[in-house]
C-alpha cells in the first residue's frame, strides 16, 4: 500500500514539470497568447526578485551562523533536556528539534550523523528523519518570502512559524512513539 | 518579534562564545604550554638535511588522560615533520588530516597556520624514541569560529539568492503565460471553497490565490525549484493587496504558515539519507512525516488566525497615525 503510494507520487513528481510546461505553453498558444514575448516579460522579474532578497538573507543567515558556531546549541540542549525527556523525546533528538527551524543544511547534517551513530532503523533514526520532513526551515522561508516584497515588520509571522514547528516536532514524536517505540 | 529574535541569536552566540573561551582559558582545556610525551616513529633512521618525517604515536588512553577527555578511542598516529634547529629547540609540524585525532583536527582550525599545528620539542631521550612536545598555544577557539561563521554565512546568503535567478526567471516566465491564458484563474475557481476560508481578505479570483495553489502543490510534490518562484510570485501578488508597505498582511502570514509547515507527500531528502545509511526500509517514514507536517501546517494556520486578532498585531496594519515628520534640515 505504502509502496504503491510512493510509486504513484514519485511518478507524478517526475512528470509534473514537463507536464506543466506543456500545459502552460499549449494553453497559452491556443488562447493566442504571444508566448515568447509574455515569457520574457515575466522572466524579467527573476533577477530583481533574487537581488531584493539578498540583504534579508544575509541578515538572517549571519545571525544563525554565529549562533550555531558558538556552541550555544549545546547549552540550550543541556538546559532543555530534563523537560523534554519528560515528554519522551530522547536527548539525542532534541538538537534536531531545535535546529530544524534555523538551518536546513545544519539539520540535514545532524540527521545524517544521528543516523550513522544510532542506525536509520532505530527509534532515534526514524524519529529524526520524520522530524526533518515534518517542518520547513522557518527562518529561511521567512527571510526569502518577506525579503522578496521588502516586508520588514513581520507581525505575528515569527510566533506562528515557531508554533507550526513546535507542533510539527510534537506530532512527529507522538506518531513515532505510537508506531515504532517498543 | 523578529527584531528581538534576531538580536537574541547574535547576542547569545557571542556571549556563549566568549564564555566558552574564558572557560577554556581557565581550565587550560588545550593544555597550552604543557609538555606532552609522545613516541616518535621516524620514516628514515636519521634526518634528511634538517627535515625528519615520521609519525607521532600516542596510545588512546595517554591522549585521553593528557587532555582529560574520553572521546579518543583509537591509537593516535599523527604524521609529522621535525625541523632540526641547531641552536634551540627542534620544531614539529603536525598537518591536520583524517589521521589526526578529532581534538587536534578541531583546534587546528584556530592555529596560527590554518589546518596545521606546530610544536616545539622540549625534551628528547638519547635515541629520540620518546619526545616531549609543547603545542602552540590555542586560544579563542569559539570567537575565531564565530567570526569565520559570520563571514561565511554572509557569503552563503548571497550565493543562495543569486542561485535563484535562473529558476526564478524560468518559472515567472511560465506563470506569466499561464496567467495571460487564464489557466491560473481556472485553478483558483477549482479550489475556491478552501481558499476563500483560508484567505478571506483576498478576492476569490485574484492571481495571488493561483500562485498560492501552485506553490502548495509544488511543495507537496517536493519540487523545490518550482515551489520557491511560485511562492515569491504569491507574495508579490499579496503585496499588491497590502495597504501598508513593509508590513506583513494577515494573508501573508497564513500563507507563510502553510509554507513553513512543509506539507509534503514524499520526503525525498530524508528517504535518500536513510537509504544511504543502510536502512532496510527507507520509505517507512512517509506516513509519519505526512502526519508531522500536517500537524505543523494545521497548528500554523490556526495560530495565524488567532494571533491576527491580538490588538498588538492588529494595530500594525492600521494606517500610520498622523504624525507629521518635520523635513530634516542638515
Amino acid at each position: 500500500m505504502s509502496e504503491l503510494f510512493r510509486t504513484v507520487v514519485n511518478f507524478i513528481s517526475i512528470i509534473a514539470i514537463p507536464l506543466m510546461i506543456a500545459a502552460f505553453l499549449g494553453w497559452g498558444f491556443s488562447k493566442k497568447v504571444k508566448v515568447y514575448e509574455v515569457f520574457v516579460e515575466g522572466a524579467k522579474e527573476g533577477f530583481n526578485t533574487a537581488v531584493r532578497i539578498i540583504p534579508y538573507l544575509v541578515a538572517m543567515l549571519f545571525a544563525i551562523g554565529v549562533f550555531r558556531e558558538s556552541g550555544a546549541m549545546d547549552v540550550l540542549v543541556s538546559i532543555l533536556s530534563p523537560a523534554t525527556s519528560f515528554i519522551g523525546l530522547p536527548a539525542e533528538a532534541l538538537p534536531m528539534a531545535l535546529l530544524r527551524p534555523l538551518s536546513g543544511s545544519g539539520s540535514l547534517g545532524l540527521m545524517t550523523e544521528l543516523m550513522k551513530t544510532h542506525g536509520p532503523d532505530s527509534f532515534i533514526g526514524i524519529l529524526v528523519s520524520t522530524m526533518y520532513g515534518s517542518s520547513e526551515t522557518t527562518f529561511y522561508v521567512l527571510a526569502v518570502y518577506f525579503g522578496s516584497v521588502q516586508v520588514k515588520n513581520t507581525r505575528h509571522a515569527v510566533p506562528v512559524g515557531l508554533i507550526a514547528d513546535l507542533f510539527g516536532m510534537l506530532g512527529a514524536l507522538m506518531i513515532c512513539r505510537m508506531l515504532f517505540n517498543v | 518579534m523578529l527584531n528581538k529574535i534576531w538580536l537574541a541569536l547574535v547576542a547569545i552566540g557571542l556571549v556563549v562564545a566568549v564564555g566558552k573561551d574564558v572557560n577554556d582559558e581557565v581550565r587550560n582545556t588545550y593544555r597550552n604550554g604543557i609538555p606532552f610525551e609522545v613516541q616518535w616513529e621516524p620514516k628514515t633512521p636519521a634526518p634528511l638535511g634538517n627535515r625528519w618525517e615520521g609519525n607521532i604515536v600516542v596510545s588512546a588512553s595517554a591522549f585521553n588522560q593528557f587532555y582529560g577527555i574520553v572521546s579518543q578511542t583509537e591509537e593516535v598516529r599523527q604524521p609529522a615533520t621535525i625541523t632540526v634547529v641547531h641552536s634551540g629547540n627542534d620544531l614539529v609540524s603536525l598537518p591536520a588530516s583524517d589521521a589526526s585525532p578529532a581534538l587536534w583536527r578541531q583546534i587546528s582550525k584556530s592555529a596560527a597556520t590554518k589546518e596545521k599545528l606546530s610544536a616545539t620539542i622540549a625534551a628528547k631521550n638519547a635515541e629520540r624514541k620518546t619526545i616531549s612536545i609543547v603545542l602552540e598555544p590555542i586560544r579563542f577557539v569559539k570567537l575565531k569560529a564565530v567570526t569565520q561563521a559570520a563571514l561565511d554565512f554572509a557569503n552563503t546568503a548571497v550565493q543562495l539568492a543569486l542561485g535563484l535567478i535562473g529558476v526564478m526567471a524560468l518559472w515567472l516566465g511560465l506563470i506569466k503565460i499561464a496567467e495571460e491564458a487564464g489557466l491560473v484563474y481556472l485553478l483558483t475557481r477549482l479550489l475556491r471553497p478552501i481558499t476563500a476560508r483560508l484567505f478571506p481578505d483576498v478576492p476569490a479570483d485574484h492571481p495571488a490565490i493561483g500562485a498560492i495553489i501552485m506553490n502548495t502543490a509544488a511543495n507537496m510534490l517536493g519540487l523545490n525549484n518550482a515551489a520557491t518562484p511560485m511562492g515569491l510570485k504569491a507574495m508579490e501578488e499579496l503585496n499588491k493587496l497590502s495597504t501598508k508597505a513593509g508590513t506583513a498582511t494577515n494573508a501573508m502570514v497564513t500563507f507563510l504558515a502553510i509554507n513553513t509547515g512543509g506539507l509534503i507527500l514524499i520526503p525525498a531528502t530524508a528517504i535518500a539519507v536513510r537509504a544511504a545509511s543502510g536502512s532496510t526500509n527507507p520509505g517507512i517514514i512517509i506516513g509519519t512525516t505526512i502526519f508531522g507536517a500536517f500537524c505543523a501546517t494545521a497548528a500554523g494556520v490556526v495560530a495565524s488566525k488567532l494571533f491576527q486578532r491580538l490588538p498588538n498585531y492588529k494595530k500594525d496594519l492600521l494606517p500610520e497615525t498622523v504624525e507629521k515628520r518635520e523635513p530634516r534640515h542638515e
